[in-house]
């Protein structure tokens, strides 16, 4: 029987109507559909190799039937810690005559990576989920809320769905000039690629500006393409929209040709990670870091005003960190902030919690609620709380809302969600967000 | 080169083996062999190809045989077994019967009398080999690969659906057999592959409690009999068959669903283990070395010394040892030779 979490009964089998016969009489009954009612049965009767066929003729949906059943991923999955859902668990289901393509187990995944990290067969469910759900993608069969994303992100180039002329609205409040290329085009050094959830969410926006007091007081030689700037779309791809992502990249391309900059510099693991992963193999190649990348190396050079007094934790990006390899920026920004007692939760770098927000994840509440007992961000908002943490510092624009959600939602207000560069900056005296 | 003379007993993969390396260290060897051919079970069984080289059983064992009965140091007795055997001074005196019946002098005897395979028949689980024609044991396909006729014996027809099902006759106490057989996961996976290179339609299964595959094989059959052959794997065992219509039903637990299994099967491979083969059990009585509680001869000095009996002088090789593969029999067979030989010389009269 599934272990915990799973809220869905299991499917009912009606028949709308039945007739039987009696064994005494011989007389026929009808009965009506509450008499019928059964339930999956329990026994396997089938094994079928067609579900391998077809995603194995998929590229990059070769390896889910290479998985020999070790169950190394099922405990680092994040996923079946609050549900019924695991890799070796798509593989048997698959075996056993599971459709993948119309399940809803195709949009579990948020493609985090820890089960390849564990992986001895090399099955790359990072590889595996896209291409199935790209075929899903084409055939129509995508979660309305998902297809929503797909929409906005088409028709407006960004996730929310905003209004692309507004996307450098968070400078205004800044308190620093920040150089919009489209009005001033002379080459920079750092084209900062904002990303969709710091150009509009509220709280993105405050980390954003932050960023910009932060990266102005260091000297930094920054610009911003602004309404120009589309989403790159990286979550797009992996949750099955490789085609738009393969539109926005050329709109993309197309945007940067037009200016003199030296390197890309992100808040977003997801953008960088294409930018860094997928760009070059359509030949785009950038000089691209993480926006801990590139103020770490700088944090000598910073003139701290205030102490902050408080403990802090950090959440590892999937994107940033097992995606990447980039697990200490982040950190060395954290110890240099005065006042800062950084702890560790149990899970932590290489086998980081997932926050629920990759591959999609992040558009896909409401299917995932269904299956598992409680968010992702939930379940991570109590390790931290575990921790001792009063600050649970982040570096991923995904991460802020999902976390203060599950802080709230899981009772612990006190829990301060805040990202690394929100904490930089109050510390040298800004606004901190 | 001395007057010394080493008695080989069997002449399957680890008899011809022992026998050549005797013969290559220079010593008269007799290579006692009680079928009217040499080769052993590959060859009497039909095998198909060897695992894991899947080169064909007649061309390697053929070259084998021809290594032996080319060397003029080798006195090959077919149709003969050892009646009798007594001491004779340091070494035995043995007395063959058969064809090449009459006493012979052994300074040194090596015991290689193999295995036979389990009798499914014997099985507690009701698999039905003896009641079903479409339940087979594993040297029952070899022999269908063998001849790329793989059918249904029913009514023969290839099959859609094959499963395998592992661990019959090993790893059980009611039966007695405690012990693992080694080689039964490599060779159905590797009969698996031969399936589907040969019938590429059909579906192959194999349901087991957990797969041994030791060393290489991992690499050289599980992973491509999964990776490139696409066979299916399903951790759990198949508890009993049952004839469905004209199909098999096989009923058993799916382990990792948790959940009973009731799957029809159009052939079903039982992956039968190893037990002493009659000659093993004469052999270890005819020359009174100790057998351990499965039959098999006593390695009495393991695990550092693999192939010395409980009597001087007397040394196994292969399966007569326990269940071996082809990679351990040959080792063995290559270990006890040069000991055989090594025993004989050390009571022959220098420069005789």
């Amino acid at each position: 029987m599934p272990i915990g979490g799973r809220k869905q009964p299991p499917t009912a089998v009606e028949l709308e109507h039945a007739t039987v016969t009696s064994p005494l009489s011989g007389r026929e009954w009808e009965l009506p559909g509450m008499w019928n009612r059964m339930f999956e049965q329990r026994v396997e009767w089938d094994f079928t190799t067609e579900g391998f066929e077809k995603i194995g003729s998929l590229e990059g949906g070769e390896s889910l039937e290479w998985c020999y059943g070790c169950g190394k991923c099922v405990p680092v999955c994040p996923v079946d810690l609050v549900g019924e859902y695991g890799p070796r668990k798509i593989h048997r289901k698959v075996q056993t005559g599971l459709d993948l393509f119309t399940s809803d187990d195709l949009w579990l995944c948020t493609t985090c990576m820890n089960c390849l990290r564990v992986c001895p067969k090399e099955v790359d469910m990072v590889k595996v989920m896209p291409a199935v759900r790209e075929v899903a993608v084409a055939e129509g069969q995508v979660p309305g809320e998902l297809a929503d994303v797909f929409e906005k992100t088409f028709r407006y180039g960004n996730a929310l769905g905003e209004n692309p002329r507004r996307r450098h609205a968070w400078t205004r409040d800044a308190g620093v000039d920040v150089r919009v290329l489209a009005s001033d085009p002379r080459p920079v050094d750092v084209l900062f690629y904002v990303e969709d959830y710091w150009s509009y969410h509220p709280r993105g926006m405050q980390a954003a500006r932050s960023f910009a007091r932060v990266a102005t007081a260091l000297g930094v030689d920054f610009a911003i393409l602004g309404p120009e700037e589309k989403t790159i779309g990286d979550s797009q791809r992996l949750a099955g929209e490789k085609g738009l992502f393969e539109a926005l990249m050329e709109d993309v391309v197309a945007t940067l040709d037009r200016y003199e900059f030296q390197r890309i510099v992100t808040p977003d693991p997801h953008g960088f990670n294409a930018l860094v992963k997928e760009y070059p193999k359509r030949g785009h190649r950038y000089d691209v870091l993480h926006y801990t990348q590139l103020l770490a190396p700088l944090v000598d050079r910073i003139e701290w005003r205030k102490e902050l007094d408080c403990t802090v934790t950090f959440h590892d990006p999937c994107y940033l960190g097992r995606h990447n390899g980039e697990y200490d920026a982040p950190r060395t920004l954290l110890r240099a902030i005065p006042g800062v007692r950084l702890v560790e939760m149990g899970r932590c770098r290489e086998n980081g919690y997932c926050c629920g927000g990759g591959g999609g994840g992040m558009w896909l509440d409401g299917l995932t609620a269904n299956h598992t007992s409680e968010r992702l961000s939930e379940r991570r908002v109590r390790e931290a709380v575990e921790s001792g943490a009063d600050v649970l510092a982040v570096c991923c624009p995904y991460e802020v809302s999902r976390f203060e959600d599950g802080a709230k939602s899981t009772g612990n207000d006190q829990l301060q969600v805040r990202d690394i560069i929100e904490l930089v900056d109050e510390a040298m005296g800004g606004g901190g967000g | 080169m001395g007057s010394e003379r080493v008695v080989v007993i069997g002449g399957g993969p680890a008899g011809l083996a022992a026998a050549a390396a005797v013969a290559d260290v220079g010593s008269a060897v007799t290579l006692v062999e009680w079928a009217p051919f040499l080769g052993g079970t590959p060859i009497a069984e039909n095998y198909a190809a060897l695992t894991p080289n899947m080169e064909s059983a007649e061309v390697a064992m053929g070259r084998m045989i021809d290594r032996v009965t080319s060397n003029e140091l080798v006195d090959v007795r077919l149709g003969s077994q050892v009646a009798a055997c007594e001491p004779d001074g340091h070494g035995f005196r043995l007395e063959l019967s058969g064809d090449g019946a009459g006493p012979l002098h052994a300074d040194a005897v090596v015991v290689a009398t193999g295995f036979q395979h389990f009798d499914p028949g014997r099985e507690t689980q009701m698999y039905g080999y003896y009641e079903f024609p479409d339940v087979v044991a594993l040297q029952d396909l070899e022999a269908m690969l063998k001849d790329h006729h793989v059918v249904r014996p029913s009514n023969g027809q290839p099959p859609e659906r094959i499963c395998f099902v592992q661990c019959v006759g090993s790893r059980d106490r009611q039966i007695g057999n405690e012990y693992c057989s080694k080689v039964c996961c490599g060779i159905a996976s590797k009969e698996a592959i031969e399936v589907r290179q040969q019938l590429p339609d059909c579906k192959v299964f194999i349901f087991y409690i957990d797969m041994r595959m030791y060393g290489y094989w991992e690499n050289q059959i599980y992973w491509p009999a999964q990776e490139q052959y696409h066979v299916q794997y399903v951790k759990g065992i198949i508890t009993e068959v049952l004839q469905k219509g004209d199909k098999l039903l096989v009923r058993g637990e799916d382990t990792t669903m948790g959940r009973p299994m009731e799957v029809t099967m159009d052939l079903v491979v039982l992956s039968v283990g190893m037990e002493p083969s009659l000659g093993t059990r004469l052999m270890a009585k005819t020359f009174g070395v100790a057998q351990n509680k499965y039959g098999f001869i006593d390695a009495a000095h393991a695990p550092l010394d693999t192939v010395s009996t409980s009597r001087p002088g007397i040394f196994a090789c292969g399966a007569a040892l326990g269940p071996a593969d082809l990679e351990d029999s040959v080792s063995s067979a290559a270990a006890a030779a040069v000991r055989a030989v090594a025993h004989a010389r050390s009571h022959q009269p220098v420069g005789a």
